[in-house]
């Protein structure tokens, strides 16, 4: 169910209702739960399950881990193993359950349907790492089967077959193997079709996240497993974020939020903001997008620069669109969800790019990848290994392809190259703003043709002809940089001492009736999101 | 008010209207942000636009619709223009013929049409009204009646009823693979289910809305008319179809397109009329050879819907003729026609069971039709003079002409 379309606003209109009508019990969070789970199962029923798996599991781990010692303190495994003497039932329970669990899943992948042999396989090694853990409490062990069940699940679902077809080529053409590694849509259960969970890196990052931070002893456990599932398929940022934090995001399902008036009015707002970004710049942008990158050989270098920069915007409108309306969604709720975006084409270094661009996953990346890799802590060389590492990996997070590895490498290069930049006092004092705005627009635009481009073949090709054709008619309508320039310019006023002059009663008023205008008039029909494939 | 340093504090703002109401960081980072009040405002502007604007277009734009007027060819998916024609409708007197092309005129010139003839043999000018849209079928004209035809209440409607589209499961729209049409907008979006339309529920409920708000139709009267069918930003997108595409429309002005007149059909149309290549008989030999697999009535989506539409179009107080055909029985093999024949009938026993007056005229001579449906010119004038050799049809035309005020 996409924001921007009828079937979301009737659904609105009716959890909205008994939500409010609910908000004195305490059902209302099972409304909540049920909402969320109808709104993701509207793409496809199947998939809940796999929510509904990893909010289960990542539950029950951390109250398994909340039963484990903190300190470490070695536990008698021997009369465990023998007398199944545990000084913590709850332990013992799951001891006992785990290893049924392993035994079952060996069980049905020895002699079961053949169909779901690969499945069980991975679920007995999940079962026995979870008897590991409750056989040793150990904390680390939990936190182990966590990482590993969701990131399995996020490898299978959107790198199997990145994997398999690279490691396959090398097999056959480097190595001169006959033997392929078997193509993911074959070990699917059922013969179900093998399809990326819409959402999928978004809920098990914030899922994972929770694990993480109760294992470092950031956040409390969470002791309602309808409160957590709330948390994890919260609807309005489950698709495509924000990625919420549990010390933001828990504690507000705590009770019924109350709702002001003035929380309607900025959920309303922020929703016209997303709703007018998406259809009314985003898909119009991407119409001139497809068109060129669909084909970049047949266009010369004016048109592939035009359309490597209108797909800057497009994709910052589309996603930062979806983020406004989810976040206007909640917050009609009552729900705060964090900033995504923060006019990230003003920034003025790579660094500042990537603190303003997706911030939920920048921060997600450099609290639980940067930071634990060393972060800064270890001299020049390390940092900027530990910088390029994260971006790397941020990059692979987007898809599975080449091109966003190098997107990623050159963003890391691009960190680099500006944070060292920075240090000179030239490039800080003497350069106006201004211009290092319009260098790292122009670097970041450069990093999105490979973002962008169907395959390496094609943004190599983007690449070449900029530098090598002519710059003729590009075809760009005149409507469509006029509504870019508009918008930048936007931008710059908004961070500018002009500003106050956009807050005026009237100038407010009037960009929102002129928004609903140019949508009911001009809008063309939305499409789906493009992070969604994400 | 300087520039900030700090980009955080940039972040921050108060409630509007409210200074100093210190509200959490990190609201939007643009100034869009309106009260209650200010919501209100908003809404009563666009509630008044919306309402307003298709009125106030009707005064502005120029429409004429002269002597034997019909929608052109290309606004045939302006449903809201369909409206505007018939509240034009001004003498008690006049009669509106409702069908698809083949009341439109397929082959022929406004002035070859059934309601052209009908009116030359009243001798009247524009009593007879071409209310014929091309591309409709039962199960569209019903949704075109419904929404867009309250205009014609109370008055006399010769409504056709071709049964080309009851000639298989597949023009009867009931087969299960999806399957495109036109007119899909007027189709019943959610009852009853038409199996081969697959549209989303977004679509379907946006179909809907475009039905019931008249904005969004005159939106649409806006887009079909002046932008090619397209909404304005697909129009400046536009290529001329060539290869390589040129874009003509890239660096135009789009609101200089909105004329302000509604586009008319050419004065020479190549496509129709006795000088057209197309306006030639359906075949030399006049013999055929088409077999096709008639629907059965009662499950038949297409009657149904045409059953909704005399249903609908009595309760608004219209006084109905139903002309069936006649559709062109010489490309049929002779075993298909006595079945074609019964379906006829079968029509006839409905109609005259539910007391419509109804005509099956008899089929015109072969070298009248251009297909399979649609008359030529002579097949028009032919037509228009068995009808009104009709007995019935003369007295339900007169009946209505005595009783009008």
């Amino acid at each position: 169910m996409l924001f921007h379309t009828w079937p979301f606003l009737i659904f609105m209109l009716v959890v909205m209702p008994v939500f409010l009508a609910l908000r004195r019990t305490n059902f209302w969070i099972h409304w909540l739960l049920l909402a969320s789970y109808v709104f993701y199962g509207w793409w496809n029923p199947y998939y809940l399950v796999l929510v509904a798996y990893s909010t289960a599991l990542d539950f029950f781990i951390v109250l398994l881990m909340d039963y484990c010692p903190r300190d470490g303190t070695p536990v008698d495994v021997r009369g465990r193993l023998t007398r199944l003497r545990f000084d913590n039932a709850v332990l013992k329970r799951a001891y006992l359950i785990c290893g049924a669990g392993a035994l079952a899943s060996i069980g049905v992948a020895a002699f079961g349907e053949a169909t779901l042999r690969p499945m069980m396989t991975g679920l007995a090694l999940i079962f026995l790492l979870m008897t590991w853990g409750a056989l040793f409490s150990h904390r680390k062990t939990w936190l182990v089967v966590s990482l590993i069940n969701n990131l399995s699940l996020l490898v299978f679902f959107k790198y199997a077959e990145f994997f398999t077809d690279n490691l396959n080529y090398i097999l056959h053409n480097w190595l001169q193997v006959t033997t392929s590694f078997p193509e993911p849509y074959t070990l699917m259960p059922f013969g179900f079709d093998y399809l990326l969970p819409v959402g999928i890196s978004f809920y098990t990052f914030q899922s994972m996240s929770y694990t993480i931070d109760f294992y470092f002893g950031n956040i409390h456990r969470e002791r309602s497993l309808v409160r957590f599932a709330s948390f994890v398929s919260f609807f309005p940022q489950l698709v495509a974020g924000p990625i919420e934090r549990a010390s933001n995001l828990l504690p507000q399902f705590n009770s019924a939020p109350p709702i002001r008036r003035q929380d309607v009015a900025d959920g309303l707002s922020l929703f016209l903001v997303g709703l007018f970004k998406k259809l009314a710049l985003a898909n119009y942008l991407s119409y001139y997008v497809d068109r060129v990158y669909d084909d970049p050989g047949s266009y010369n270098a004016s048109a592939l620069v035009l359309a490597t920069v209108a797909f800057a915007w497009q994709i910052y409108f589309d996603f930062s669109g979806y983020t406004d309306m989810a976040r206007g969604v909640a917050r009609i709720m009552g729900f705060k969800l964090m900033l995504n975006f923060n006019n990230p084409y003003l920034a003025t270094g790579l660094g500042d790019f990537w603190s303003r661009w997706h911030i939920s996953l920048s921060t997600w990346f450099r609290d639980y990848v940067y930071i634990p890799l060393g972060g800064n802590r270890g001299g020049k060389l390390l940092t900027y290994r530990n910088l390029f590492l994260t971006l790397l990996i941020s990059a692979i997070w987007h898809g599975a392809a080449w091109t966003f590895v190098i997107w990623g490498a050159l963003h890391a290069v691009g960190c680099v190259v500006t944070r060292e930049l920075e240090r000179s006092e030239f490039y800080r004092e003497r350069v106006p703003r201004f211009a290092k705005q319009l260098m790292v627009f122009a670097f970041v635009c450069f990093a999105w043709i490979f973002f962008r481009a169907l395959s390496l073949d094609d943004a190599l090709l983007v690449v070449e002809r900029i530098f090598t054709t002519a710059w003729s008619d590009p075809y760009c309508p005149a409507l469509m940089l006029g509504l870019m320039a508009t918008i930048w310019l936007y931008q710059f006023f908004y961070e500018s001492h002009w500003r106050p002059w956009l807050q005026l009663k009237p100038v407010r008023v009037g960009l929102a009736a002129g928004m609903i205008l140019y949508l009911l008039l001009f809008s063309s029909e939305g499409g789906a999101f493009i992070y969604f494939q994400f | 008010m300087k520039p900030s340093a700090n980009p955080n504090a940039a972040r921050n703002e108060s409630a509007p209207g409210k200074a100093g109401d210190a509200d959490p960081p990190y609201f939007a980072t643009n100034t869009v942000r309106l009260n209650l009040r200010q919501w209100a405002f908003v809404g009563g502007v666009i509630l008044a636009i919306v309402l307003a604007t298709p009125c106030l277009w009707k005064h502005l734009e120029r429409f004429d619709i002269g002597t034997d007027y019909r929608i052109p060819y290309d606004l045939s998916k302006d449903y809201w223009l369909f409206q505007r024609r018939m509240e034009r409708l001004d003498n008690p007197e006049q009669v509106v013929v409702i069908g698809d092309s083949v009341v439109w005129g397929e082959y022929v010139l406004p002035d070859g049409t059934l309601p052209h003839f009908l009116d030359r043999e009243t001798d009247a000018t524009n009593r007879f009204i071409n209310g014929g849209v091309n591309g409709l079928f039962p199960l569209a004209l019903e949704g075109l009646i419904r929404s867009y035809g309250g205009p014609i209440h109370d008055r006399k409607v010769i409504l056709h009823c071709n049964l080309l589209w009851m000639s298989s499961p597949k023009a009867d729209l009931q087969t299960e693979k999806e399957e495109k049409f036109n007119h899909p907008k007027l189709v019943p979006q959610f009852s009853p289910r038409i199996p081969c339309y697959r549209a989303d529920a977004n679509v379907r409920l946006s179909n809907v809305l475009e039905r019931r708000v008249t904005f969004f139709g005159w939106t649409e009267h806006v887009q079909t008319a002046y932008f090619n069918q397209n909404s304005l930003i697909d129009w400046t997108l536009a290529d001329d179809g060539g290869l390589p595409p040129k874009f003509p429309n890239t660096y135009n002005n789009p609101f200089s397109q909105i004329t302000m007149v509604v586009p008319a059909a050419p004065v020479d149309d190549p496509l129709r009329g006795p000088a057209s290549p197309r306006h030639k008989p359906w075949s030399t030999t006049g013999e055929g050879t088409s077999r096709f697999d008639w629907v059965d009535l009662d499950t038949s989506l297409q009657w149904g819907a045409f059953q909704r539409l005399v249903n609908l179009l009595r309760e608004r107080g219209n006084d109905i003729f139903v002309v069936i055909g006649p559709l062109n029985e010489h490309t049929m093999i002779p075993e298909n026609r006595v079945v074609f024949r019964k379906l006829v009938e079968g029509v006839r026993e409905r109609l005259d069971a539910e007391q419509v007056s109804n005509f099956a005229p008899e089929v015109l001579p072969s070298d009248f039709y251009g297909d399979t449906s649609h008359p030529l010119t002579e097949g028009y004038a032919l037509l228009a003079k068995r009808l009104f050799e009709e007995r019935q049809f003369k007295e339900w035309l007169e009946a209505g002409a005595e009783s009008s005020p």
